[in-house]
This record gives C-alpha cells, sequence and structure tokens, in this order.
C-alpha cells in the first residue's frame, strides 16, 4: 500500500515536471495544482466514500450504530456527521470531509461483525476524534505544501540553470544545437533531485500523519474514559487484517489508484498501512499508559 | 478551537454546563398549566463511567450523599451502549433538582464532568385531566414525556416515545419544544434530539 502511495504520488510530481518542461507556464501548473487540491478538499468526503464503496445510511437503515454515534457526539459537543456502512469483508473504519458540518463517519461490514459494541464505540470515539481535530484540511495543506515545495525546487534549479549558461544577450530559449546534450542531462538531474525532495516531503507527511493518529487514539480513548476498549479493538482489528484474504485490499486498492494523491482519502483510516500509521506497539503503549494514569489521578 | 490545537491535533473534553437545569420549576408550571402534565418524581443522571478506582470512589460518593436523605432513592442501572444511569426518585420536583444537581457537581469536583451525557426528567398526564391522551383517545398512546437536558450544550429537548417499539412523537415532541421556549434554553439543532430507548426513568 504504502508503495503505491508513494508511486503515484512521484506520477503526480513527474506529471508536473514534464508539463513544465514541455513549456507549460508555471502559473498553469500551478493553477492545476490548486485546482486538483481544491477538488480533494471539497469532495474528500465522497471521493473516500465512492473509494470504499460506502453508503450514507439512516437511523433507521442502523439504529444502533446511529444511537452510539449520537451519545459520542452529544459527550464530545460536536455536530453530528453522516453515518455510513462499507459492504467490505475488510475490518475498518475512517472518517473524513473538510470540516464538522461536511463530516462521514464509515465503518466497513467487516468491523461491524468481529467487534463488540463497547471495542465499535472506541473505533467510532477515534473517529470522530478525526474530524473534531480537522485531520482532512490539515492532511489536505500538509500535501499541499508538499507539492508546492517540489515545484519551487524546480523553479529555483531551472533560474540557476539558465542564469548560468543563458548568459549572453538575455537570450532565454533553449536552442543552441551544441548545448542540447548538456541540457539533457541536467533536466535529467533536475528531474532526480524533485524527486528526492518530493521524497522527502511525502516521509514528512507521513511522520505527520502518524502523529494525528496517536493524537485521534488519545483523545477517542479520554472520550470514552476507557482506553482499555481502543486497545482491544486495535488488536483485533490488526490481527483480522492480517488473516483475510487479499481480495478486497486489492479491490481498495484500484480505487484509490483512480485518484491523483490518495494519502489522505485513505489515510485517515484504522487500518494498519504501516506509512500512514503508527505500530501497533507504540498505539497500544500510548493507550497503556493512558489507562494507568486514568486509574492514578482524576 | 484554536489555530494551534487544530496543528496539534488537540480537543480538550468538554466540561458540562449545570445551570440551565434551575429553568426547570418555572418549565413545570407551563407544563401543568398548558400541557397538563405533572413530574412522575423520577430523573435519571446519565454518564459515560471511566476506567479505574478513582471514578470507582467518585460514583460511590455520589450514591452515599444522596442516600442520607430517606424520602429520596437512588438506584444504579447499565444501559446496554455502556452509559450508567443514577436513577433518584423524589416526589417534591424541587428537592428532585437538587438531587440531580448534587450528582452533577460531585462528578465534576472530582474532575469527571466531561463523563456526564445527560440527564432526564420524566413527565406525565395528571389522571384525568383534559389534555391526558388516555382520556382523549380511550387509550394510552404515548409511553411517557421527558425533558433530556445535555450538559454539554446546556440546553433541553423532549422526547415523547410511543409504546410501538422504538418510535416517537414528533408531532408532541415540537409542541413541547414551542411550549417551553420561554421557560429553557431549547436544543435548535434537531439533528442533537437522539432518541433515548429503554430509559430507566419514568
Amino acid at each position: 500500500m504504502m508503495s503505491t502511495v508513494f508511486l503515484l504520488g512521484l506520477l503526480y510530481a513527474l506529471f508536473v515536471t514534464v508539463l513544465f518542461l514541455v513549456g507549460v507556464k508555471l502559473v498553469f501548473i500551478l493553477v492545476i495544482a490548486i485546482v486538483l487540491l481544491f477538488v480533494q478538499y471539497f469532495y474528500s468526503d465522497r471521493i473516500a466514500l465512492y473509494s470504499m464503496k460506502g453508503k450514507i445510511v439512516t437511523s433507521e437503515q442502523a439504529p444502533k450504530l446511529h444511537a452510539v454515534v449520537d451519545r459520542l457526539c452529544a459527550l464530545a459537543d460536536m455536530p453530528k456527521p453522516q453515518v455510513a456502512i462499507a459492504d467490505v469483508d475488510m475490518p475498518n473504519a475512517f472518517a473524513t470531509g473538510r470540516d464538522q458540518k461536511h463530516a462521514v463517519v464509515c465503518v466497513t461490514t467487516g468491523i461491524l461483525r468481529r467487534l463488540d459494541e463497547p471495542e465499535l464505540e472506541a473505533v467510532l470515539a477515534h473517529e470522530l476524534s478525526h474530524v473534531a481535530h480537522r485531520d482532512v484540511a490539515v492532511m489536505t495543506i500538509a500535501s499541499f505544501l508538499g507539492i508546492l515545495a517540489g515545484l519551487l525546487t524546480r523553479v529555483l534549479a531551472y533560474a540557476g540553470l539558465f542564469g548560468g549558461f543563458g548568459g549572453g544577450g538575455g537570450n532565454r530559449g533553449r536552442g543552441g544545437g551544441g548545448g542540447a546534450g548538456q541540457l539533457a542531462i541536467l533536466e535529467l538531474g533536475m528531474l532526480a533531485f524533485s524527486a528526492l525532495v518530493y521524497a522527502i516531503s511525502f516521509l514528512l507527511i507521513r511522520t505527520l500523519s502518524r502523529y494525528r493518529e496517536l493524537a485521534a487514539d488519545r483523545s477517542g480513548a479520554i472520550l470514552i474514559g476507557q482506553p482499555r476498549l481502543l486497545a482491544q479493538a486495535l488488536v483485533k482489528v490488526t490481527g483480522e487484517m492480517s488473516r483475510i484474504p487479499t481480495r478486497d485490499l486489492r479491490n481498495a486498492e484500484h480505487f484509490n489508484a483512480f485518484f491523483f494523491a490518495p494519502a489522505f482519502a485513505k489515510g485517515i483510516s484504522l487500518s494498519t498501512l504501516f506509512s500512514t500509521h503508527p505500530t501497533l506497539e507504540r498505539r497500544l503503549q500510548q493507550l497503556t499508559e493512558l489507562e494507568a494514569q486514568m486509574g492514578r489521578a482524576a | 478551537m484554536k489555530l494551534f490545537d487544530v496543528l496539534l491535533g488537540r480537543t480538550k473534553p468538554a466540561q458540562p454546563n449545570l445551570d440551565h437545569l434551575f429553568g426547570l420549576p418555572g418549565a413545570q408550571i407551563t407544563l401543568e398549566a398548558s400541557m397538563g402534565l405533572r413530574p412522575t418524581g423520577q430523573a435519571g443522571v446519565c454518564f459515560k463511567p471511566a476506567t479505574g478506582q478513582q471514578f470507582a470512589e467518585t460514583a460511590s460518593e455520589v450514591e452515599q450523599l444522596l442516600d442520607l436523605g430517606d424520602k429520596t432513592k437512588i438506584h444504579d442501572e447499565s444501559d446496554s451502549y455502556g452509559y450508567r444511569w443514577a436513577v433518584i426518585t423524589d416526589d417534591d420536583f424541587g428537592d428532585l433538582i437538587n438531587e440531580v444537581h448534587v450528582v452533577n457537581t460531585t462528578l465534576q469536583d472530582h474532575g469527571w464532568g466531561p463523563q456526564l451525557l445527560c440527564s432526564v426528567f420524566g413527565f406525565a398526564p395528571i389522571p384525568g385531566g383534559a389534555s391526558d391522551p388516555a382520556a382523549a383517545t380511550g387509550a394510552s398512546k404515548v409511553a411517557g414525556t421527558y425533558l433530556v437536558y445535555l450538559y454539554k450544550r446546556g440546553t433541553f429537548y423532549p422526547f415523547v416515545p410511543l409504546p410501538a417499539a422504538e418510535k416517537r412523537d414528533s408531532d408532541r415532541e415540537r409542541l413541547l419544544n414551542v411550549t417551553l421556549a420561554s421557560d429553557l434554553a431549547m436544543e435548535p439543532d434537531l439533528e442533537r434530539w437522539f432518541p433515548l430507548w429503554g430509559l430507566p426513568v419514568h
């Protein structure tokens, strides 16, 4: 999964670079990048729901699930998000939407079947914390900054290139038969360099994502007052994830490949995506500490 | 929410608002005059139990505080959603409100304010009264009338379940909402009027 996301992002970076090299104006490239990000930002709920085949359910269709979400929202004093169920056997849950008013919390039938009610409540508390923390907005901006950094590197490198070569007469064209071979090598080098910048920003965004998973674990556990239950749910879900057939997993990936930067459309979920999530051990450690803390002092 | 908290992914647990409960005596008069409803003498405080010895001690302190009076009865129930209810019985409505307040403040003073979900006050038609639905239709249509207080919002909403499984009388709830608007802070966001099926309060 991590490599897929990485390659898709790299493709995005290369696509932008090629546009740049073909001679498309920088302004246009920026506009395209911004439009794509706006689409992701404003349609994050629909993109994520579509990619996981989630369907919004009413309180008549899923009374228990709604009742749990109702109570958690009243406890946390937040507006109730829409509730969706994805008919997928992979045990998973995710929250999406740019703010609390457009939020959707989705669970798969797989997780509904495997977790008991207190554990499911813990998972929902974790997802609601993502909504409260505005993680989709934060991750969108973060990934935009990453792309911007890559783009700026290219611009600066280009400026340096022509500053060095095009000295005489202010000729900004690429012409000049003799320098063509050299230029090609330099352009390749530049490509490699911007790929490197992209890789670094990718890793930084993953780090941010992991940090925010731990933050959601923490807030969710405090909300339900019982960190132990979230830990139980995590162990159950991750154990099941490694045991189930891969068909569903590949399906989910196919849908992801449809989008440009699935990192955050898929990123905020409870599954063990090593890239976006801390290790199970790290998460359990935090929850155990929290449990001990709550037992000691109020 | 502050920008800094957004960046760090922090939310502070929501603290309860306990003051609006004291608008209830005014609401009691309005309900009796215009709807023919009287308090049943029962109320419930619903909270999310937290882990550990500290919380268990606070919960038993609540029971001890209320058990001192001989006309007050309190009992403890867990519901199917993992919440606990302190159900208090007291025929004097003013005392009942005070006792609910004792439960609230005891939990809050020990730092468990964020665990408070809601409290519920039961109302029933005056037997034989003009607006007794049983008298009007010949059959009991309504299983109970409740006022729910949302601690985190500081607002009330009416809940009128029907005897049929998991149905509520929305028309009557809307009527109660309008009737009580001048006495109580009613919850404007209808999404937050969540149903409380299987209430332990009568």
